[in-house]
């Protein structure tokens, strides 16, 4: 019976990921979601479920509203089926079944919360218990652990362990300086070793022994060294593994959560911000299918006490070489007096925008160096003083067009100069998922880099686009007979000497196989953004005129442009730093006026897809800081042209003016085939003429955990980046680490 | 009934030209005022005009006015990724925006986390949008609607582990 069900269910899970329908031909079908499979009906507590075939007995029991609980079972990890907490009792069998590893079989009777099915479970967590420590009031994780909330409904109040030798100790071990770890509360549930092997890419986890004598480890003595480590502390049902920069701070009912958006990578990874009082306490990650699935980087969950070190809190005024704290009325003026001091006229106005800038912020600075007759604005990049090669006319020369989730449907994908691992951690967790469910092809030209998926490897530099794009090797071979191929063209492209013409290469292929690359339910074109503001910068316009490119600015400022070359900045030039942490760009600076982190205001980020998410405040920024955009507004009134809103919500109708796809948060406008591929025309023309040196293309992310004012001014990442890059000097590692060290 | 609609009249003139409607119009708020003839003769008989559909309940409740320039959220909390269970999560939330500014701040004798926010402490839970839109516009509060994910779950199997593949094994399960 049981094998004539899993035979049944066989053709669903042969391809669970990215198994589309086939769409009888001549017809097209609607949508590119994956292909309905029939459903089976059963009965869970007495009450008719539908499910599809092939699901799990408890996602059927879930879905019939019946709680289930469970410690080894988890949604978006493989089955397991070794706890057993999630017993049932299924009509005509002997015994309860583990309805995790039992599949839904159509019209069984099923029940949840008969006195068999308490007994039994009663019975596994008495078991479970046997050997777990009695240390919840020390233990961090009390207050959200599964086994203290299922010990509340099954556990027994007495125990009959009577060991003269005690409980089973099992020695901790040494995860580095993410994860802490308390062996002797494991309860073997594997999700930790079956996150690191499906999900993080890193095969070093295990378990050894068996039976009571089975320990999770690595076998030999290792950091588990994975840019997602941070999730297996949340995986943990018990606190077994704990987060070490969190140990011992707070205990869960005492924070506040605050549903907001990472700004750590271009991902857009939805968080929840738990804070107490004035300091964020931790960032977990929030559940959205549609961006990070339950997954967030370390950099993202960990860099948070960056947010405590470096602030800046009070506008200061450069005299001589040192510092002078000021008012803000002071600090303005002292920007206005600059600006006419400098006498600087049009474009001589500069104005640079960096990776953490919000989008109101970003407009409202636009609107006011437009307002001064400039058009001078670049962003925070190599080059990006200049327009952008891809230019920002069509959006999808920019996005992550086939979408975070769309990775999946994906056969064929060609990285050219990107690390997504260390670019977008999460989204690379998508392509590893895809790569070891379905029978996805990778390409990979660049740097070498260990991207936790295996890949073909087609050379440095532009001679490789060159050859893919003419058809040479078994790669492009593979690539030209994928049904949805995609190419991913990382962010440092652009900012290649030999970008330009690597953009040429790419569209024209695209062009000539449009017929697989841009048909209405895909986009295979694709730029992955690795700074949080980028995309948000280019729909809004904020790049420079080719002619305002040339000009060399007497007054320049910086919008949390903490990566600008110091060198570019000439010596009369007058600066304005406005950001949050005193990092590389506030020491260039003559004024600095102190605005508010990710954490710290309610703002609207635009992810590398070009989906629009609004953050929100989780607690007030410090000191005399305040939010970005009514700095620029307050400075506006000061060099009298006074920007016309007044309040957030006025900002934003400003937004839907520049582009309604600004506020139309949490969705996805994707662009028109049409649309696309006269952008890609464009793109052609523009580029035709490109030379090409031939470098080869270096990854632009040296070190993983420190990328932005924030992990740079974080010990956690600190002590990250000693542990996993093997850099002793603590993350001091080049020149602008250096600098950055005094300030 | 009079003296209720001058001050209705004297809200809703007093209060800002900051409350338009955010941009997915979802700010659908009870400012249309119904112009109440204020030059009638003492003897006519005032037919009573017909209820607004929500009463700005700070007209007559004395909630401080500053409260009306807070944006709220209201949103579905997300589950909890510590834990499996998935409780409190089909309710729906209102939140205020922190204070800007001075809004909090660490008590410098004891250290505590003292606040000059009198909404900081409320949690508003409702069994249903519509409930929560409902409460936000008869407080005459300017809302915000964070859309709840879909969750996607594909049907998973057991089964799965052991299946075979042709191709080249790509995983090394160590389990």
């Amino acid at each position: 019976m049981l094998r004539l069900v899993s035979t049944a269910s066989r053709p669903s899970s042969a391809g669970r990921l990215g198994k589309t329908a086939v769409p009888p031909k001549g017809r097209r079908a609607f949508a590119s979601t994956s292909a309905k499979h029939a459903d089976i009906s059963l009965t869970v507590d007495g009450k008719e479920v539908t499910v599809p075939q092939g699901s799990a007995l408890i996602q059927a029991c879930e879905a019939a509203g019946a709680t289930i609980p469970r410690f080894c079972y988890h949604d978006r990890l493989a089955i397991a089926g070794n706890c057993r907490m999630c017993l049932v009792e299924v009509e005509r069998s002997p015994k309860p079944v583990a309805s995790c590893a039992m599949p839904a079989m159509p019209g069984s009777k099923v029940w949840t919360n008969t006195p068999l099915v308490h007994e039994a479970r009663e019975g596994v967590m008495e078991f479970l218990l046997a050997n777990h420590p009695l240390d919840c009031p020390i233990c961090d994780q009390g207050g959200e652990c599964d086994l203290q909330d299922q010990s509340m409904r099954y556990g027994s109040d007495r125990s009959r362990f009577h060991e003269i030798t005690g409980k089973r100790a099992v020695e901790d071990k040494n995860l580095g300086p993410l994860v802490k770890t308390s062996m002797n509360r494991c309860i073997q549930c594997t999700r930790c070793v079956r996150f690191a092997n499906e999900v993080a890419g890193v095969e070093d986890l295990g378990t050894t022994g068996r039976g009571n004598d089975m320990q999770i480890g690595m076998y030999v003595e290792k950091t588990m060294n994975s840019e997602l480590s941070g999730n297996v502390v949340d995986l943990c049902p018990v606190g077994a593994l704990t987060s070490k920069p969190y140990a011992f701070h707070a205990r869960p009912w005492e924070l506040k959560n605050t549903e907001s958006i990472d700004v750590t990578d271009a991902v857009g990874s939805n968080i929840r911000v738990d804070s107490r009082g004035v300091r964020v306490m931790r960032v977990q990650p929030r559940t959205n299918d549609d961006v990070n699935e339950e997954w967030i980087s370390d950099k993202a969950r960990y860099a948070y006490d960056g947010l405590t070190f470096q602030r800046l809190t009070a506008p200061l005024i450069k005299q001589g070489d040192r510092f002078v704290a000021a008012t803000w009325e002071e600090a303005l003026s002292a920007i206005a007096d600059g600006l006419a001091k400098t006498g600087a006229q049009g474009d001589e106005i500069q104005a640079i925008a960096g990776h953490l800038a919000d989008t109101e912020s970003l407009v409202a600075l636009k609107d006011l160096i437009n307002c001064l007759g400039s058009d001078n604005l670049a962003t925070d990049q190599l080059g990006g003083t200049a327009p952008p090669v891809h230019g920002v006319d069509v959006r999808s020369n920019y996005l992550f067009n086939p979408t975070i989730p769309g990775i999946e449907q994906a056969d064929a994908i060609l990285l050219v100069g990107t690390n997504p691992r260390h670019e977008a951690a999460v989204l690379n967790s998508r392509i590893r998922k895809s790569w070891l469910h379905t029978t996805l092809e990778v390409g990979f030209i660049g740097e070498r880099v260990d991207t936790a998926y295996g890949y073909d490897y087609l050379g440095q530099d532009i001679k490789a686009v060159q050859e893919f794009v003419a058809g040479k090797g078994e790669f492009a071979a593979k690539f030209k007979a994928a049904k949805k191929p995609l190419i991913i063209i990382g962010s440092a492209i652009s900012e290649h000497p030999d970008g330009a013409s690597v953009y040429n290469q790419l569209a024209s292929y695209v062009q000539t196989h449009k017929n697989k690359l841009l048909t209405p339910e895909w986009n295979g074109f694709s730029v992955l953004q690795r700074a949080a503001s980028r995309s948000a910068a280019y729909d809004i316009g904020f790049v420079s005129s080719a002619k305002a490119a040339k000009t060399t600015p007497k007054f320049i400022y910086l919008l949390n442009a903490d990566e600008v070359d110091p060198k570019s900045i000439s010596k009369d030039a007058f600066v304005v730093y406005q950001g949050h942490h005193g990092d590389l760009g506030a020491q260039l600076a003559d004024v600095c006026l102190p605005g508010a982190a990710y954490t710290e205001k309610s703002t609207t980020w635009v992810n590398t897809e070009g989906r629009a998410q609004l953050g929100s405040a989780a607690v007030p920024p410090p000191g005399a800081s305040r939010d970005d955009w009514k700095i620029i507004r307050a400075l506006s009134e000061v060099l009298n042209v006074q920007l016309p809103y007044e309040d957030v919500l006025a900002l934003r109708d400003r937004m839907w003016e520049i582009s309604p796809t600004l506020v139309r948060y949490d969705a996805v406008e994707s662009t028109s085939p049409d649309v696309a591929l006269a952008g890609l025309k464009v793109l052609v023309e523009s580029t035709k003429k490109a030379a090409f040196k031939g470098l080869p293309f270096e990854k632009p992310i040296k070190n993983f955990y420190m990328t932005d004012p924030i992990s740079r001014a974080s010990v956690t990442m600190a002590q990250c980046t000693r542990a996993f890059t093997g850099d002793q000097e603590s993350g001091i590692s080049d020149e602008k680490g250096l600098q950055a060290a005094f300030a | 009934m009079s003296l209720l609609n001058a001050w209705k009249q004297a809200a809703l003139t007093s209060r800002s030209t900051g409350l338009k409607h955010l941009i997915t119009s979802t700010r659908l708020v009870s400012s249309e005022s119904s112009s109440t003839p204020a030059n009638k003769k003492s003897g006519e008989i005032v037919t009573p005009e017909a209820p607004r559909d929500v009463l700005v309940a700070d007209v007559i409740s004395g909630a401080p006015t500053e409260l009306r320039h807070r944006p709220v959220r209201i949103y579905q909390p997300t589950r909890n990724t510590m834990q499996s269970g998935s409780g409190k999560s089909e309710r729906w939330r209102i939140d205020f925006d922190i204070l800007p500014g001075g809004g909090r701040w660490e008590n410098p004798l004891m250290g505590w986390a003292s606040s000059a926010d009198y909404m900081q402490g409320t949690r508003l839970s409702f069994r249903s949008k519509e409930d929560a839109v409902h409460f936000a516009e008869k407080q005459g509060w300017d809302y915000y609607i964070q859309q709840t994910t879909v969750k996607r779950i594909p049907p998973k199997n057991y089964a799965e582990n052991f299946l075979y593949r042709p191709s080249k094994l790509r995983i090394l399960r160590t389990k």
